[in-house]
């Protein structure tokens, strides 16, 4: 379990003023759930991502994974960026079994362990690949073999599709849907896309700019009919994802003044 | 013909068969091969014409079959105390010594002072004091210090190739990218780890970079500093035939110069085709 309670970060202002990139966000990650953090740039949904990983210290408040504060990076909590971020000078597999190498595993019990997860993202064909000669969508399926391997306790990921091109994206989709089916890790997804949001969250957290906070929380299930199905099409027309879509849409579009005075609100569905 | 163009030719089915996964970049550098050899081709013979026609002194511009004569001369009976692969083995040992002491003190410090900020702050002053020197200017109280001998001669050409070693290195380890360290991390790197695997490697063609301007500024230096205080090398050797007004002589060392200039040119392409196949992917 995930347990981040009044976490908050502030950096310094370039104009004097203090810049509550995180204020005072309370959340919890139970294992077997995918919370998708959604709003607007700035929103601080990063900011969190980057602070329950450990490359950000909290000003205040506390992380706590099963318990333990968390304080630095570490291999307990896989990463997948934006933009990916594998080696140049070596090849797939290699990449793959980065953590694992780290943790001092033979080559020959690394190999095999990466290709097993290369099977998993579909690209047991170019294990022995450099990664720039992968697509896009091809290196962002190795980022999260790699985040994956050396099996941590909560994935991270942060806009794993956002510079995706949308046919892409949905495979992309599919493929974390299956993945989260078979695996049931506990993962943090940020995105900006209500609709990615909605199909993989098992709970969504709309978060709103200056200062950075939750403004309301979501329970959904599509995931589950989505890991099943692999259709995109029905889910996105249920009247249930069209009426939330729309709930998060006016949250997120809502003039500022508005937004700090609107009360926490939890809606449920299924 | 001379060497040169033999080189030119050698070097070309070495590079161009070796890059078959870019299919544009080949066909350009086949097509400009074609020009860069007639332009060669051309020079030559310009050179045949104003040799013939006597445009210039024969003194002051020998022709090309002269200048071949010599090398030969040179290369079997010797000139100012010692033959031609004597004078160039002796310029070759002095820059091998000077490149060993740049990269055996220059990759590490460079390396250090991009990690830690007490190293940099110590060392970046008086480093971009000395590099903003000429070197031939403090050569002289070199010579003072350590003697005519080889000593200064090699300190000189390390002086030299150091700084734009360590400044790459360092320029290397802050352009790896955060986002790559912070990757290393939640995979559970340890510091040790972060640095072979990945600092290292991702400092590693800034550094190539700085070996590349490292030996031209070597070579640009041992030469002038063989013009000035030697008993050998091929500065040495141009600078008494100089003295005699053996013009020739002076082209054959000019010569075996560019040869060296553009085998140390051909040998970094390969060693970076070898090590960094992978710079500007990614």
């Amino acid at each position: 379990m995930l347990r981040i309670r009044d976490a908050s970060v502030t950096f310094p202002g370039s104009n004097g003023q203090d810049v509550h990139a995180l204020d005072h966000v309370s959340l919890d990650i139970a294992p077997d759930s995918i919370v998708v953090a959604v709003g607007a740039s700035g929103c601080g949904k990063s900011t969190l991502l980057n602070a329950i990983a450990g490359f950000l210290p909290l000003s205040e408040g506390s992380i706590t994974l099963d318990g333990r504060e968390i304080v630095a990076p570490g291999g307990d909590r896989g990463v997948v960026f934006q933009k990916d971020t594998l080696l140049p000078w070596a090849n797939v597999l290699d990449n793959v079994g980065l953590g694992l190498k780290y943790r001092g595993m033979g080559r020959g019990e690394r190999h095999e362990h990466s290709r097993r997860l290369l099977e998993l993202v579909g690209l047991a064909d170019f294990a022995e690949k450099p990664p720039y000669e992968l697509s896009g969508g091809m290196r962002q399926r190795v980022g999260i073999a790699r985040a994956l391997a050396t099996d941590p306790k909560v994935l991270l990921m942060d806009e794993p599709f956002g510079a995706l091109d949308s046919l892409t994206r949905e495979t992309m989709q599919q493929l974390l849907a299956s993945i989260w089916a078979k695996t049931r890790k506990q993962i943090l997804f940020i995105t900006h896309s209500i609709e990615e949001a909605l199909t993989l969250g098992t709970t969504i957290v709309v978060m709103s700019p200056r200062p950075g906070r939750i403004v309301a929380r979501f329970d959904a299930g599509f995931i589950r009919e989505f890991a099943e199905s692999g259709d995109i099409g029905p889910i996105q027309s249920d009247p249930r994802f069209i009426e939330l879509r729309e709930e998060i849409r006016s949250l997120i579009h809502r003039p500022e003044g508005a937004r700090t005075r609107t009360p926490h609100r939890t809606g449920t569905l299924q | 013909m001379t060497l040169a163009a033999n080189s030119e030719t050698s070097f070309s089915p070495s590079t161009a068969p070796r890059a078959p996964s870019r299919k544009p970049r080949r066909s350009a550098a086949t097509s400009t091969l074609g020009i860069s050899l007639a332009t060669l081709g051309s020079l030559i013979a310009l050179w045949f014409l104003a040799a013939h026609f006597e445009w210039a002194s024969p003194l002051f511009l020998p022709s090309p079959t002269e200048v071949l004569t010599q090398l030969g001369a040179v290369w079997a009976d010797g000139y100012a105390n010692g033959t031609l692969l004597d004078h160039t083995l002796a310029s070759l040992g002095r820059i091998a010594a000077a490149l060993g002491v740049g990269i055996g003190l220059g990759v590490p410090l460079g390396l250090l002072m991009g990690l830690n900020r007490w190293v940099k702050g110590i060392f970046s002053v008086p480093i971009d004091l000395y590099w903003g020197l000429p070197p031939l200017a403090y050569l002289p109280l070199l010579i003072i210090w350590l003697g005519i001998g080889e000593t200064s001669k090699i300190v000189l050409l390390s002086l030299s190739t150091f700084a734009p070693i360590c400044f790459a290195a360092q320029a290397g380890v802050r352009s790896v990218p955060d986002e790559r360290i912070n990757a290393a991390l939640s995979l559970g790197a340890s510091r040790l780890q972060l640095f072979t695997s990945i600092i290292l490697p991702s400092a590693l063609p800034e550094i190539m970079t700085g070996l590349k301007i490292a030996i031209g500024a070597g070579l640009s230096t041992l030469v002038a500093a063989e013009l000035i205080a030697a008993q050998s090398g091929l500065g040495y050797m141009i600078m008494s035939a100089a003295n005699f007004l053996a013009t020739d002589v002076v082209f054959v060392g000019l010569i075996v110069i560019a040869i060296l200039a553009f085998a140390f040119t051909c040998g970094m392409r390969w060693l970076e085709h070898r090590l960094i196949p992978w710079k500007g992917k990614l």
